[in-house]
């Protein structure tokens, strides 16, 4: 939207406003009485996500209906990674929600990206490997160890997939 | 007691929620819903065949985004919404968030969530519903305001909360005093028995009403078109197939 903020109806009176300093109560400029929360506009560095197409100019097809556009639009840099890079996306060939390049900075090639959550129409959730996280999470050092082997001890995204994305998960007939 | 009924809780919480749902508003619920979808879809069947059911993260919905629900709350076009807290106090104000007052060191913590604190001003009635019927879960004041019952007046508010609905009684909200008082009592229950499940205050003198037990057609509607619907369009599937119509 490009506005500062945005006023929005709910949350007066709620602990959430005590721990938010992106929200806060203010006056109804025109009336200058009737009070309503007021939350700051978020304008992200950079926002990363995952989609299902991308072509080389940036163009994306999301796979399905998600957010992405606001997101997009809201961000000074946008990195897009993809299950599937193709030479050329139109709007019309989207599914779900479509980026269109000029929002979109850069685009990494990145199969099985959700990985352990799962990519609409190509793979489901690894619930395994989602019970191992959830498990991990109950303390910080299973936490830092969990990190170790998932994020800062492996070399490539390629090597990740090799090791951790199971083969079945791997399989079309699989697909979610 | 020893009273036998013919009908299970979660048939009884799905009826009296169904009862809530009048003919023509938009109604709806959110995730983790399946006792608020199954009323949504009785009355459907029943009394409102002109509402118009969200039930989110199932086909039962217009649109696909959050972005579209938060702004059809926003300009008060929902008539009805349903919501849960792990807390829910005299006040009418629910606890979505933690188990303890100390925002660094919560007891528990639960997903927490915008959207219920900001469709809670905006649906115009909000029925509060809660599956356990205790101290722990109905008490004085909650350890984390999650949504409020009520705000000032000079507060932008579109709607409240109208009722709590839990398997042994139903409340109702009173705005001008900011409180939940207790409506009736399920069948089967006395006051008695509330009073000792519930934390704070009931708000009544003596006799109070029964509620009026789920009726045979009620009950049979739920436990075959409902629940066949439920199975075919996979909205909470494995529950309606458990607990509707096995009792």
């Amino acid at each position: 939207m490009g506005v500062p903020y945005v006023p929005v109806f709910g949350l007066v009176g709620t602990d959430l406003l005590k721990r938010r300093d992106d929200m806060v109560l203010a006056p109804d400029p025109f009336d200058g009485k009737t009070i309503s929360v007021v939350a700051k506009a978020m304008r992200p560095d950079v926002a990363v996500f995952h989609v299902d197409r991308a072509d080389r100019q940036g163009n994306v097809s999301c796979g399905y209906p998600v957010e992405a556009v606001i997101l997009a639009e809201a961000s000074q840099h946008v990195i897009v990674t993809a299950e599937e890079v193709v030479d050329r996306l139109d709007e019309k060939d989207a599914i779900g929600a479509f980026v269109p390049s000029i929002l979109v900075d850069a685009v990494v090639h990145a199969p099985f990206g959700s990985h352990p959550a799962g990519m609409t129409g190509r793979y489901g959730p690894d619930k395994v490997h989602m019970q191992q996280y959830v498990a991990a999470s109950r303390d910080d050092a299973a936490f830092a160890q969990y990190l170790r082997t998932y994020v800062f001890d492996v070399e490539s995204h390629a090597d990740y997939v090799e090791r951790f994305v199971p083969r079945e998960l791997q399989r079309p007939s699989r697909a979610a | 007691m020893s009273v036998r009924l013919d009908y299970s809780e979660a048939e009884l919480m799905a009826v009296l929620m169904s009862r809530e749902v009048r003919d023509g508003e938009v109604s709806a619920c959110g995730a983790l819903s399946q006792l608020p979808a199954a009323g949504l879809l009785l009355a459907k069947e029943l009394h409102a065949p002109n509402a118009e059911l969200i039930i989110l993260n199932t086909i039962f919905r217009p649109f696909h985004t959050s972005r579209q629900f938060h702004f059809l709350a926003q300009r008060g076009e929902l008539g009805l919404f349903f919501a849960s807290g792990v807390q829910i106090d005299r006040h009418g104000n629910y606890n979505l968030h933690q188990i303890g007052t100390d925002p660094e060191r919560p007891e528990v913590r639960f997903p927490g969530g915008y959207g219920g604190g900001m469709i809670y001003y905006c649906a115009r009635r909000t029925v509060v519903f809660r599956t356990e019927h205790t101290r722990r879960s109905l008490v004085e004041r909650v350890d984390f305001i999650s949504a409020a019952g009520s705000s000032p007046a000079n507060v932008l508010r579109l709607g409240n909360p109208s009722k709590l609905i839990t398997p042994k009684a139903n409340f109702r909200f009173e705005k001008d005093e900011a409180r939940l008082r207790l409506d009736s009592v399920h069948p089967s229950y006395t006051v008695e028995e509330i009073r000792e499940n519930t934390g704070f205050d009931l708000g009544v003198t003596e006799p109070v009403a029964t509620t009026p037990a789920p009726t045979a057609e009620e009950l049979r509607v739920l436990r075959s078109v409902v629940r066949s619907k439920m199975i075919e369009t996979g909205t909470y599937a494995v529950w309606a197939e458990r607990s509707l119509g096995s009792s």
